[in-house]
């Protein structure tokens, strides 16, 4: 197997990760996760509330593909053939046991460990900003682990926590701390949303994102404070448990007093130690930056009187910033919100941008209960019983999807859906600057908090929400299209020299060949991958006339390669492969 | 909020059903525009050539560094407050006959001034009727009169877009105002999609960057067997209905987009350098290396200056475009050591060229009456720093409108009351004395003067503004001439 990366500049850490278990020939495309040193290993998984011991329950081609893409980054003839055996509930179950994928790639904490006077890049390359302060290196290990990498569900609920929870390499540089807080998001994926809060709250790239580290209660500054409430727990408006407004309009759910009050109980803590700088550490008092751990409370600056927090939750004079914010993280899990605003978020990025009402009360039950027919360990915020009821729910398997069903595939599950249903791998190198930029979904670089596109974006000519038709337009649409012909045409990326482990961005056609004599066939084969149906039959037809237009006189020996090329073109540029229902 | 259906906008609707069955040809988007024939002539009777620019402030632009009182007694309270953060009163651009200057960042914009073309408009943002200090300290949030989620990004983002006091709002004052005033094209946007453009049934037409591909690969072969019948299997594809709603909204984006691109892919491409003596590229030169526009801003604005040079490709004789900036939620770094650096600094530094060079551009094509350019933003900041060195969110903020149109060489709207806890600041207890201004001028007139200017009627204006009658006579603020 093809190493990940170099090792010079890969943080070595210690321990080999251990070699993931269950991999299927068909998934492993690219160099496994078991790489030559670096990076934490993944911490062993709580198989705890994962519905152990669910029978098969075999179902058909059209649920299995919608399942792929909902839980997975695309489908795959193998992975269909799994979820068409095992049924939803126990793929969803056995998913939870898999052990997670990791960020290893790029430098280490010696970015915030550098005394000298010199430039910290001063010598290391061309190469030094990409490879220790930015995100390139975790964009590498995303492409290549939703690829390939078995733990598709977590992969996915990560995709969809990051998100929510959001920091970008816009403003945070660190390549090391970005890879900390990302290992962070996989594996609390199938924990609890409270600990993910936590993790967030005390994480110094968040501090230094949202300017809560090192905040002073002389002045504190709002930033992370106002965000917490409005994008990461309970929204600006009251909801009702099935996500409807409650009273009918907006009541607001805090006012600038209660931002304040947030503000001044999340004063007082620093970086961790462990960093250095030629100046020392400033303000005084506080740590320099440093990325690896939690941070940590200062309290000369943590403001100590009494505060009323939301959800009859208050601090008592005197109190530290430890219990300031397991007080915070009290309020917003006992607040009516969250569930509703965190469930009906995740239904958007998994199945559906427009769930119906029940279907939100449903998920903000299991939210609430922790709890959902086998999945979870009864604590609210239990992620395992969230993503389960959002999964399982009759509405995200329904045989007969309402007329409002269904989300436009994002960017990065576009990239990855071609890529895995036709044989291809990646680097992931072509992915971010080109692709990601053209297509405005930039791993790791989302333009601020708010994500690449809102909640909320109108669906013109309709009374819907269409979250990623805020970054679709005139523009992307053409490019959605050149996307696919760029790697069934043009033959993709080569590799790229500069890249560890390079393998360029490439698909494999090879497999569909043997049906490319018969075009009728090979376009059914491509339409059940992709859309888990035939093509509508007069769109259908005109592409299996365009697949048949390649003929020995008029392409010669290719003419049989070109046939799938030509067919998975039109395939995966149709509005039927970029709307999932 | 809904507006009632109006005539042109019916008209709309019909044409789109018209696209939806005849099928957008992919011959069509090879050759000739298909669209033409669908010419609509403005409500209004004017003659001639007018757009709009909105340029949008992502992020919150502090105000009070962007326009600064130069009078004594203001400039001190000014510089008492604000203290590290306070622009030294010799490095603002003067705005002669004012008593105000501009953030030195601003200096390319000293000339407009000089020529009358420059104007700030003072303490606007998001209201529903005029506002009391009183009024808003005693009435519930969730009053009608209250602007809801304030002091939140996203939502402000869509109240200025969509000149709403209600964030349940869906389409933009610009969306609004095309379908209104029944223009052949929705908002161009050059700076992704926000809201402002989206209006019920459409959405803005959203262009990539001077050089960009704006067209589909692969499909250039109007002879080659596979490519012919490559194409026509796309148009199957996208043509047609389907029971599923996202799929349909899906469908319809696709086929204008394969109309917008044969119309508009070769304007869209051109690069500076391309075309030689070009007069815009020779206003763009301040911030062009190598064949490319400097900054993210000047390289939309000189996409929009392309598109209003090249007009007649464009098609229309009212357009409305829209362009944006970001980075400006400067909680911390707003300045770096002194206000003469840091984020702040830099972003107007951009800001202003940018603009300059745009105002530059179209005086040189002849069309410096014809196109306005105004901006935006989330709210203002706070008057009061906060101890990062920056600022927090606030509500009302001062905008500046440029072009030959524009009755320069003064102020408009009213100035704030430099007070903290004052008459103009939200805040009276004493954890809430950042001085955050209501505004004194809204969105709504603000959008008003603007639109009356593109041509819009006092009925159109209604329609498009539904806030805009809670406001009485005062539509017009009066920095654009007729």
């Amino acid at each position: 197997m093809t190493p990940l990366h170099l090792a010079p500049i890969v943080a070595d850490l210690g321990r080999r990760a251990l070699a993931v278990a269950g991999l299927s020939a068909a998934l492993l495309l690219v160099a496994c996760g078991g790489g030559s040193g670096g990076g934490t290993a993944s911490p062993p998984v709580d198989t705890s509330g994962t519905a152990a011991g669910l029978p098969d329950s075999p179902t058909t081609q059209l649920d299995a593909v919608r399942l792929a893409d909902q839980g997975s980054f695309g489908p795959t003839e193998a992975l269909v053939a799994t979820i068409r055996t095992q049924g939803a509930a126990k793929w969803v179950s056995q998913q939870m046991t898999l052990p997670a994928s990791r960020y290893r790639s790029g430098g280490t904490d010696a970015v915030h460990r550098h005394t000298s006077q010199t430039d910290f890049c001063q010598g290391r390359g061309d190469n030094c900003w990409r490879d220790w302060s930015s995100s390139t290196p975790l964009l590498w290990d995303f492409y290549r682990n939703a690829v390939s990498q078995p733990d598709q569900l977590r992969q996915r609920v990560a995709l969809a926590l990051q998100q929510i929870v959001v920091v970008s390499n816009l403003e945070v540089s660190g390549t090391y701390g970005l890879r900390n807080y990302h290992n962070m998001l996989l594996d609390q994926a199938f924990g609890n949303y409270r600990d993910i809060l936590r993790s967030v709250t005390l994480s110094p790239v968040m501090g230094d994102y949202l300017d809560n580290v090192n905040n002073d209660k002389a002045a504190p500054n709002e930033n992370f404070a106002r965000e917490l409430l409005q994008l990461f727990a309970i929204g600006t408006c009251e909801l009702n448990s099935d996500g409807s407004l409650r009273g009918g309009a907006c009541q607001p759910t805090y006012n600038n007093q209660k931002v304040l009050d947030y503000a001044y109980a999340l004063t007082g803590w620093t970086y961790p130690a462990g960093g250095a700088t030629p100046y020392g550490c400033w303000p005084r008092g506080a740590n320099c930056p440093y990325y690896n751990g939690d941070m940590v409370p200062l309290p000369a600056f943590h403001d100590t009187r009494a505060r009323s927090l939301l959800a009859g939750v208050t601090l008592p004079d005197g109190h530290t910033a430890g219990a300031a914010l397991e007080a915070v993280l009290d309020s917003l899990m006992a607040h009516p919100n969250t569930a509703p605003f965190i469930g009906k978020q995740l239904i958007q990025h998994l199945v559906t941008s427009n769930p119906s009402p029940a279907y939100v009360e449903r998920v903000a039950l299991a939210f609430r209960s922790g709890r959902y027919e086998g999945f979870g360990g009864g604590r609210a915020g239990d992620m395992k019983a969230t993503v389960a009821a959002i999964l399982l729910d009759a509405e995200a398997r329904s045989g007969n999807p309402a007329s409002r069903a269904g989300r436009l595939r994002e960017p990065v599950q576009l990239f990855t859906g071609v890529l895995r249903a036709l044989g291809g791998q990646t680097d992931g190198d072509a992915l971010g600057w080109w692709w990601g930029e053209e297509l405005r979904q930039h791993m790791f670089r989302s333009p601020s908090v708010f994500n690449f596109y809102p909640p909320d974006y109108p669906l013109a000519g309709t009374p819907l929400v269409g979250p990623a038709f805020g970054i679709h337009n005139a523009n992307s649409a053409l490019q959605r299209a050149n996307f696919v012909n760029y790697l069934v045409f043009w033959n993709g990326s080569g590799p790229n020299a500069s890249v560890p482990g390079a393998v360029g961005t490439r698909v494999n056609l090879q497999t569909f060949v043997a049906d490319a004599s018969d075009p009728a066939r090979l376009v059914d084969r491509l339409s059940l991958l992709a859309l888990g149906q035939p093509l509508p039959a007069a769109a259908r037809a005109a592409v299996i006339q365009a697949v048949g237009s390649y003929t020995q006189q008029s392409s010669g020996n290719d003419h049989l390669t070109n046939r799938v090329s030509q067919a998975a073109y039109l395939v995966f540029a149709s509005p039927h492969y970029q709307v999932t229902r | 909020m809904k507006h009632q259906p109006h005539a042109v906008e019916q008209a709309l609707f019909n044409r789109r059903r018209w696209l939806q069955f005849s099928g957008s040809t992919l011959a069509g988007a090879l050759g000739v525009s298909g669209l033409s024939a669908l010419n609509q002539t403005p409500a209004n009777a004017q003659s001639g050539y007018r757009a709009l620019v909105c340029v949008f402030l992502y992020g919150g632009n502090d105000g009070c560094n962007t326009v600064i009182p130069t009078d004594t007694t203001r400039y001190n309270q000014y510089a008492a407050v604000r203290g590290a953060m306070a622009l030294p009163r010799s490095s603002l651009v003067n705005l002669s006959g004012s008593d105000h200057g501009l953030h030195p960042s601003l200096s390319a914009l000293a000339p407009a001034w000089a020529a009358g073309d420059l104007a700030p408009v003072f303490n606007v943002g998001p209201l529903f009727a005029p506002l009391s200090k009183a009024e808003y300290r005693s009435l519930p949030a969730s009053d009608a009169r209250i602007p809801q989620s304030l002091f939140s990004h996203s939502d402000q983002q869509v109240l200025w877009e969509s000149a709403s006091s209600r964030v349940t709002e869906r389409t933009g004052w610009g969306g609004r105002a095309a379908a209104t005033l029944g223009t052949t094209n929705p908002v161009i946007s050059v700076g992704g999609n926000g809201r402002f453009g989206l209006s019920a049934l459409q959405t803005p037409l959203v262009l990539p960057e001077p050089g960009g591909t704006f067209g589909l690969n692969g499909l250039q072969n109007p002879t080659w067997a596979p490519e012919v019948e490559r194409r026509r299997a796309l148009e199957a594809l996208y043509a047609g209905s389907d029971g599923n709603a996202v799929l349909n909204a899906y469908m319809a984006q696709q086929r204008d987009a394969l109309d917008m691109s044969a119309r508009l892919g070769a304007l869209v491409a051109v690069r500076p350098g391309d075309q030689a003596g070009s007069l815009l590229d020779a206003a763009f030169a301040p911030i062009t290396t190598d064949g490319r526009v400097n900054t993210p801003i000047g390289r939309q604005l000189y996409q929009v200056a392309k598109l209003v040079q090249g007009h007649v490709t464009v098609q229309g004789s009212r357009q409305i475009f829209f362009a944006q900036q970001g980075g400006y939620d400067t909680h911390s770094g707003q300045i770096a050591g002194t206000s003469l650096d840091g984020d702040h600094f830099r972003l107007l530094k951009a800001l202003g060229d940018a603009m300059a060079c745009f105002y530059n551009a179209m005086r040189a094509i002849g069309m410096g009456d014809s196109v306005t350019l105004f901006t935006q933003s989330d709210f203002g900041r706070t008057f009061k720093p906060n101890n990062s060195s920056g600022t927090d969110h606030a509500w009302g903020n001062h905008q500046l409108v440029l072009g030959g149109a524009v009755n320069g060489g003064t102020t408009y709207g009213t100035a704030p009351t430099l007070v903290i806890g004052g008459p103009d600041d939200v805040g009276q207890d004493p954890w809430e004395l950042q001085g955050r201004w209501i505004p004194t001028t809204s969105v709504d007139q603000y959008a008003a003067t603007l639109l009356g200017w593109l041509g819009a009627s006092p009925a159109q204006l209604d329609t498009i503004l539904p806030n805009l009658r809670n406001f009485g006579s005062a539509t017009n603020l009066g920095f654009l001439s007729a």
